[in-house]
């Protein structure tokens, strides 16, 4: 379109205010339909075709895939002492255990485990805990009317299996933080390839 | 200032010019009739929004500056906190982020748009229509019933009022008002004028102002249908209670539906409060500014259209992957990428408008605001497709980006168009010359600059975020596990963003100075030019149709081409209660299409059986949280995406939300969702935490509540909340009882109280409003892992929800 030449006005006029008779763009027209072209297609496919899927079946999709990337060479662990303590040895399920920890624990127990809200863990003192199948139980049931809450329900039984292995390789760092609470327990059994 | 002087000059001499041509298509028959305009009025509402502008900017600069002053009052230089006074923000009852951003957010559009959209209609629906506005009262009634509702707004947001639905905070006494002051001053005011015209046609800046005023008003009505708590307790009981119980109402949707019909209204508030008005305005003052013709009338017909049809479907893209039912959903994405063109045809009338005009951008103040200001509805309404395309959302959604791309429209479109509206009105209406172009030049760079640096950074803030949630390390584990992480990482683009506020906000200073300065060199007694025009003849004869230009001999191709040509539309242009009708249907098909399905078919909410209403106390809790607006930084609602069942637990479902009158989603996470909170934490922590954030989270930037632990939980009013709730259909059985939710109430609270000084948490705050906020922190998202036979009041009173459980599971 060359436009040298004014466009043709249309002959309205409000209050001084007047109108060019172009066409609408071309391109425009292109992109409007394509647009509505697009939308059938879109919708046939995602709502009426065999091919299509759900975002809850990609998400189990990925629980599925995330498990197996995590637990998969493990499998399903036990919460009793020999587990714990052998996944206290193993470092990719300790750095799983870490970002659970940071992630949930961390709010009350401090990101290094030295306490703010909830108990210092990094010290020889513990209240409800004797043993390392107590850590496990403690995470599970919680504490203290509520103060430790239970986490049976919203941590998997793998996630609290290694959490309480997790917490076994803090004893003992003694970071600065809450003043130790409860007794001293026995130390834990020792982690097999890892010198206390 | 030499061109607004020769626009002004050429107002008084030439005074209408359209006026006793009768060259528009005719229709003048009658006796030749005189007439002035009104324009008392449309100063009254530029002045009225210039204030507001300066309120709305304020207010966003006051939340900007909280989320960042905690942290700013914390920081040390040599022994001293030079920024400690900002930690005084942050712990202010009334000035918290949750009641104040409300308050930024109406204040922005009801107040600052709100009175620009009025004084350019006002304006310029008189000079297209030939016709001083339809009465003066109501100009009047409307002009002060809207700024008693402003204020209304900026006195009960702070105290903590509010509906918690955004952009429909304000609590049902105000949204009384405001169906009044809208429909029964303005609507009646505007279609008076219209049938009182002397221009048979109407012009489409009229079209965008009907669209807007009869949209408005069904959004309006059909989002806040409530139930007032209070006085449906005096109704059925006699019993007055206290005055926060009487301005409290119940939304009467919930969950699902009720997040529905809140984007429904949130939306279609942005398209038909900040884009068809604005448009409406584009049309008439950027011709006159410009003194060239509109680019193409036959895009105006096409995009008003597509435009008033497209946009009411587009609301479910603000839900993308919440518990919002698929194919609402896909809707909602797919009217909102076919938007696009409609509404880039409004850009490209306005900038090309320009065509043969475009040195006088390089002088004129006006033009240059007005560029500016439809550039960024061109980038705009760009965007907003782009974010509403599902894969897209999933990564914006909840984060800065959505802020960013609001404040774009709002400081670029909405924000430049009234400005530059305003510079070109200043001289007419007070009949002077503009007291400095210079000085409004500056103002106009001033608020580029600050706006570009407010998006950019608030882009680069959110896109940050987001993938900083979504981020995996090489085992599977998330990367930033911690929330605060993610936000400490954005602060320095908050303080960018501050700045960029601050040169927003200064410019729009400048205005104001400008402005005052030219009300000052007014004349003692304004000129009120008399008008000449014919009234419309009673009887008017359409011209015929056009004929079919195709050679071809099928009759249906011969229909298609005139109607191709638009004569109707040139039809209906000149009936405007037709033409009203056509917009309602528009808007009104649109509506139902997703509407009705959304509420009666079954199978978008299933039912869960151990989802229960909330206790007595869990009630008034989540009530403080509604009134804390919480939601404002808070969502409730996560999203089937692995990451974020990762960090926040499982995903949401539709059947957990049946009892939440008003839903409580949320739209950006400055803090961590919270629907899975219940039982994550300690009553202890929670109190804590409450008191002062930084005391359990040392890089927290939520502010601190202590007025929760002091102020007393008022008990008796909680029977009220109760019953109102049963009325909407919640299950509450005897608990309806007169005094039983007290009772109730009560126990729970000792039991609470109790179990928080076992763990070593305070002794003094038993009565307090804490106490129920905890419940219901402690409740949210517990349901779905109870069992369907599972009881809430078993810990301090067994079986008392009674017959209410077996209804529950209907």
């Amino acid at each position: 379109m060359k436009t040298t030449q004014e466009p043709n006005v249309t002959g309205h006029e409000y209050d001084g205010i007047s109108e060019y008779d172009n066409p609408t763009p071309g391109w425009w027209h292109i992109l409007f339909f394509g647009s509505i072209l697009f939308s059938v297609f879109y919708i046939v496919f995602w709502h009426f075709s065999p091919l299509s899927w759900t975002v809850h079946e990609a998400w189990e999709k990925d629980q599925v895939n995330d498990y197996k990337r995590i637990f998969g060479t493990v499998g399903d662990l036990k919460p009793d002492q020999e587990t714990i303590v052998k996944m206290a040895g193993d470092q990719q399920m300790l750095s799983v255990a870490r970002s659970i920890f940071v992630g949930n624990c961390a709010l009350c127990h401090g990101r290094e485990g030295g306490g703010i809200n909830g108990v210092n863990l990094t010290d020889d003192a513990y209240k409800n805990v004797k043993t390392v199948e107590d850590l496990y139980t403690v995470i599970s049931k919680g504490a203290n009317m509520g103060a430790m809450p239970a986490w049976e329900q919203k941590l998997s039984k793998n996630e609290r299996v290694i959490l309480a292995s997790y917490l076994m390789t803090l004893r003992g760092k003694n970071v600065p933080g809450r003043a130790p609470e409860g007794d001293v327990i026995p130390p834990f059994p020792a982690v097999p390839g890892v010198g206390r | 200032m030499s061109v607004a002087k020769k626009d002004a000059d050429l107002e008084h001499s030439g005074g209408n010019s359209g006026a006793g041509k009768g060259g528009s298509g005719g229709g003048a028959g009658g006796a030749v009739e005189t007439f002035r305009y009104d324009d008392s009025i449309v100063r009254k509402f530029l002045t009225a929004m210039l204030v507001w502008a300066l309120v709305a900017f304020l207010a966003g600069l006051i939340v900007a500056l909280e989320l960042v002053a905690p942290r700013a009052a914390q920081w040390e230089l040599g022994g001293v906190r030079p920024l400690g006074w900002l930690g005084w923000l942050a712990s202010q009852e009334w000035l918290t982020f949750g009641r104040l951003r409300p308050l930024h957010t109406n204040a922005a559009i009801f107040a600052f748009a709100g009175n620009a959209i009025f004084a350019g209609i006002y304006y310029s629906t008189q000079r297209l229509c030939k016709c001083r506005m339809f009465s003066d009262t109501l100009s009047m009634l409307h002009f002060w019933g809207w700024q008693a509702i402003i204020v209304s707004a900026a006195v009960t947001l702070p105290l903590g009022i509010t509906q918690s639905k955004e952009y429909a905070e304000l609590e049902w006494p105000i949204d009384l008002m405001i169906a009044v002051v809208w429909v029964g001053f303005f609507g009646v005011n505007f279609f008076g004028t219209l049938a009182r015209r002397r221009e048979r046609h109407m012009y489409v800046a009229l079209w965008f102002y009907i669209a807007t005023i009869v949209t408005v008003a069904i959004l309006h009505v059909f989002n806040n249908l409530w139930l007032p708590v209070g006085v449906y307790h005096f109704l059925s009981t006699g019993e007055v209670m206290s005055a926060s119980v009487f301005l409290k109402s119940y939304s009467l949707y919930a969950g699902v539906q009720d997040a529905f019909m809140q984007w429904w209204y949130g939306h279609n508030a942005v398209a038909f409060f900040l884009t068809t008005p604005f448009l409406g305005l584009m049309y008439y003052f950027m011709p006159k500014a410009a003194e060239r013709p509109v680019y193409s009338y036959r895009l105006s017909i096409v995009h008003f259209w597509t435009l008033v049809f497209m946009y009411i479907w587009a609301g479910p893209h603000h839900l993308h992957y919440t518990a919002l039912p698929a194919w609402a959903s896909s809707l909602g994405m797919l009217f909102s990428l076919m938007l696009w063109m409609p509404s880039w045809g409004g850009m490209i009338n306005g900038l090309l408008t320009l065509r043969g005009a475009w040195h006088k951008v390089s002088v004129d103040p006006v033009l240059k605001f007005f560029v500016v200001g439809i550039t960024f509805y061109g980038m705009s309404t760009f965007e907003g497709p782009m974010l509403s395309v599902k894969s897209i959302n999933a990564l914006t959604h909840y984060t800065d980006w959505t802020i960013a791309h609001v404040h774009g429209g709002a400081l670029g479109w909405n924000g430049f168009m009234a400005f530059g509206m305003m510079y070109w009105l200043l001289p007419r209406l007070f009949q002077t010359k503009l007291w400095s172009v210079k000085l409004a030049t500056a103002h106009f760079w001033l608020g580029t600059i600050g706006i570009l640096l407010y998006v950019l950074s608030i882009y680069t803030a959110g896109v940050t975020q987001g993938l900083m949630w979504r981020a995996f390390d090489s085992v599977g584990s998330l990367q930033y596990q911690d929330f605060v992480e993610t936000v400490n990482a954005i602060l320095p683009m908050y303080w960018i963003r501050i700045i960029g506020g601050v040169l927003y906000i200064t410019g729009a200073v400048l205005g104001a100075v400008n402005y005052y300065k030219t009300w000052q060199t007014r004349p003692a007694t304004y000129e009120e030019p008399v008008h000449q025009a014919p009234a419309l003849a009673r009887v008017w004869v359409d011209p015929p149709l056009p004929k079919s230009r195709l050679s071809a001999n099928v009759n249906f191709g011969h229909k298609g081409d005139v109607f191709l040509q638009g004569a109707w539309h040139r039809r209906w242009e000149g009936r405007p209660l037709k033409f009203t009708v056509w917009v309602i249907v528009a808007v009104g098909v649109a509506s139902l299409f997703e509407i009705i399905p959304t509420f009666l078919v079954r199978s978008n909410v299933p039912t869960i059986l151990s989802v229960k209403p909330y206790t007595p106390l869990e009630l008034a809790g989540r009530d403080i949280y509604v009134s804390e607006g919480c939601y404002n930084c808070h969502s409730q609602m996560i999203r089937p995406i692995w990451a974020e069942t990762k960090r926040y637990g499982d995903y949401s479902k539709p059947g957990e939300f049946v009892y939440d009158h008003p839903f409580q989603w949320g739209s950006r996470r400055i803090g961590p969702d919270l629907a899975r909170e219940g039982g994550a934490r300690s009553h202890d922590w929670h109190v804590r935490h409450m008191e002062d954030p930084r005391q359990l989270v040392a890089q927290s930037i939520m502010p601190a509540y202590k007025h929760l632990l002091k102020q007393d939980l008022d008990f008796r009013g909680i029977q009220a909340r109760v019953n109102a709730m049963a009325m909407l259909g919640v299950p509450y059985g005897p608990v309806v009882k007169q005094g039983e939710a007290e009772r109730l109430a009560r126990l729970q609270a000792a039991k609470i109280a109790a179990d928080l000084v076992q763990q070593g948490g305070y002794a003094d705050v038993g009565g307090k409003k804490i106490i129920a906020l905890v419940a219901y922190l402690q409740r949210l998202g517990a349901d779905i892992r109870q069992g369907p036979e599972w009881d809430p009041y078993a810990d301090f009173a067994p079986g008392a929800g009674g017959e209410g459980r077996k209804e529950a599971r209907r």
